[in-house]
């Protein structure tokens, strides 16, 4: 199992265990945390699961496509550099222990 | 529908008329979620899911409940299309449109486009003084933007407007009447003229309407036919009636309407407020792919279920005074968009439209805006539902 820890909005954490090879939304979602609507499902199509990564989480992951990239600017809270759609960030392996802010609208 | 409906397990509502339902579905939708999660409403022979957090765990289990039905008529009339397939299939042709409609480009590409459509529309009344805003505005200004968008060059908005009706009688045709199949089956062969009409100068000339997308993303000539018809039955009649609501709740409640006017970050949570209230679509159908229990119902393999977001979306105490259009609540998620995999494509485009471009225009051009008489104004439906005339005064 790989554990990762969620801070919501409010400040506070919670872990969460994620299957490798399913989407941080997924996990984050199945586990209630704040901040995590996922609207459309992890179609990148509603930017309620805006999250932002460990920088090095950010570089390792290589650049979103292009529709992620416009969607992201639309999300509620203001995008941030390490900015992500949580429905388009894939888990694996090496994310065990890193911690994921849900950042405040 | 199905005779594999177990009539007498599940809750029923036998004692409203389809006209009940068409003037005012809910206080029938609030009897609905009372009497359990999957109730029949025997007017439009359905069974109807309810209940907020039932239609979200359902949108959550696309496999379970297809979007898929080879049956339905609007496969039979229309052909397959992006709305009616799931997994993989749905998701290329998803991604195929997305450069149309993704916020960016509304931003860049539509909005500004949209500022002469809308200018242009109200010109055309501006000096009146009076108006029913369903036929001089939002109709055309729905219409305009959708041939716009879909990159129908030559196609009038009365065109889109006659397309949609006849699409949308040929969908709800239950009762096979031949003259509405007729009509349907026409207007699907004119959409397909327009694409080919169209398509040959978007291939020397990509663009970023719908169906340069298309064209530049591989999808096939019947798929583009397909989702073309798809962006024409989903696409005009809904920011129409948006439009109409939003304008209609802040004209019912004109303190919140000056406090919007004050200060233009307002009209996103307004127009969201608006599609709560009134939404557009209030139901869309799901078919089950395997035999489901719905709260202690088992509901066999190939039931269709209708998911009722315009019930969920006035659902207490979730939304408090539901019937109320309240600009000012706190933020709570609503389904007007659906949710899952075929959470509407065009929500942004439809976002940045009206609360960017067309709101702002008509409180801004019509000075001291205000309904003609609130017993004059009707709202109808409950698939499609919105107000069907609003007729308004304004000084000049
Ligand atoms: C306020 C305006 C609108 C509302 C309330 C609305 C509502 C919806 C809803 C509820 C669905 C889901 C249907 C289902 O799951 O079966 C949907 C799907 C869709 N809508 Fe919209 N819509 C609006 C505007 C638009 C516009 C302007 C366009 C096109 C430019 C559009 C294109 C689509 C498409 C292509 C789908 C299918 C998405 C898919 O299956 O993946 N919509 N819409
Ligand atoms: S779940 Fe909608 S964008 Fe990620």
């Amino acid at each position: 199992m790989i554990t990762i820890k969620f801070i919501q909005p409010d400040g506070s954490e919670k872990l969460v265990s994620a299957m490798n090879g399913r989407s941080l939304m997924e996990a984050a979602q199945g586990a209630g945390v704040v901040g995590i609507v996922a609207e459309c499902g992890g179609s990148a199509a509603c930017a309620t699961c805006h999250v932002v990564l460990p920088q090095e989480v950010f570089d390792r992951l290589g650049a979103p496509e292009e529709h992620e990239e416009d969607m992201l600017d639309f999300a509620d809270a203001p995008r941030q550099t390490c900015s992500r759609l949580s429905c388009q960030v894939r888990v694996t392996p090496d994310m065990d222990g890193i911690i994921v802010r849900v950042p405040t609208a | 529908m199905e005779s594999t409906i177990p009539r007498n397990e599940i809750p029923a509502i036998i004692d409203v008329s389809f006209e009940d339902l068409m003037r005012d579905p809910y206080p029938i939708y609030k009897r609905a979620q009372a009497l359990g999660p999957v109730v029949r409403i025997e007017a439009a022979n359905l069974l109807l899911v309810t209940r907020f957090e039932d239609i979200v765990a359902i949108e959550r289990d696309p496999a379970t409940f297809s979007s898929d039905n080879p049956e339905s008529n609007v496969v039979k009339l229309f052909g397959p299309n992006l709305m009616r397939k799931d997994g993989e299939a749905h998701q290329r042709e998803r991604k195929a449109i997305e450069p149309t409609v993704r916020p960016g480009t509304a931003t860049r590409c539509w909005g500004p486009a949209l500022e002469g459509i809308v200018d242009e529309v109200i010109s055309a009344f501006e000096r009146d003084g009076e108006a029913d805003l369903f036929d001089a505005l939002a109709a055309p200004i729905s219409g305009r933007a959708l041939a716009a968008i879909v990159g129908f060059e030559d196609v009038s908005w009365q065109t889109i407007a006659a397309w949609s009706q006849g699409m949308m009688d040929g969908a709800g045709n239950y009762s096979g009447d031949p003259k509405l199949t007729a009509r349907a089956l026409e207007v699907s062969r004119e959409i397909e003229e327009a694409v080919d009409r169209n398509c040959p100068r978007l291939l020397d000339a990509p663009d970023e309407s719908l169906l340069s997308s298309m064209l530049q993303s591989g999808l096939s000539t019947k798929e583009i036919y397909g989702n073309t018809k798809v962006a024409v039955g989903g696409g005009y009649n809904e920011p129409r009636d948006a439009i109409l609501s939003l304008i209609y709740g802040l004209l019912l409640n004109p303190d919140q309407k000056e406090k919007v006017l004050a200060n233009p970050a307002l009209w996103q949570p307004a127009f969201e407020e608006a599609v709560r209230w009134i939404s557009p679509i209030g139901m869309y159908p799901r078919l089950l792919t395997r035999d489901v229990d719905l709260g202690g119902h088992i509901l066999p393999k190939g039931t269709q279920i209708g998911l009722s977001v315009a019930a969920a979306n006035h659902e207490e105490p979730r939304f408090e005074a539901p019937q109320e259009y309240n600009a000012f609540r706190s933020k709570t998620p609503h389904l007007a968009f659906g949710s899952g995999p075929h959470f509407c494509a065009g929500t942004w485009v439809a976002r940045i439209m009206v609360t960017k471009v067309v709101a702002p225009q008509v409180f801004a051009r019509l000075a001291n805006l205000r309904l003609k008489n609130p017993d004059l104004v009707t709202v109808r439906g409950w698939v499609f539902r919105g107000p069907t005339s609003l007729p308004v005064v304004w000084d000049v």
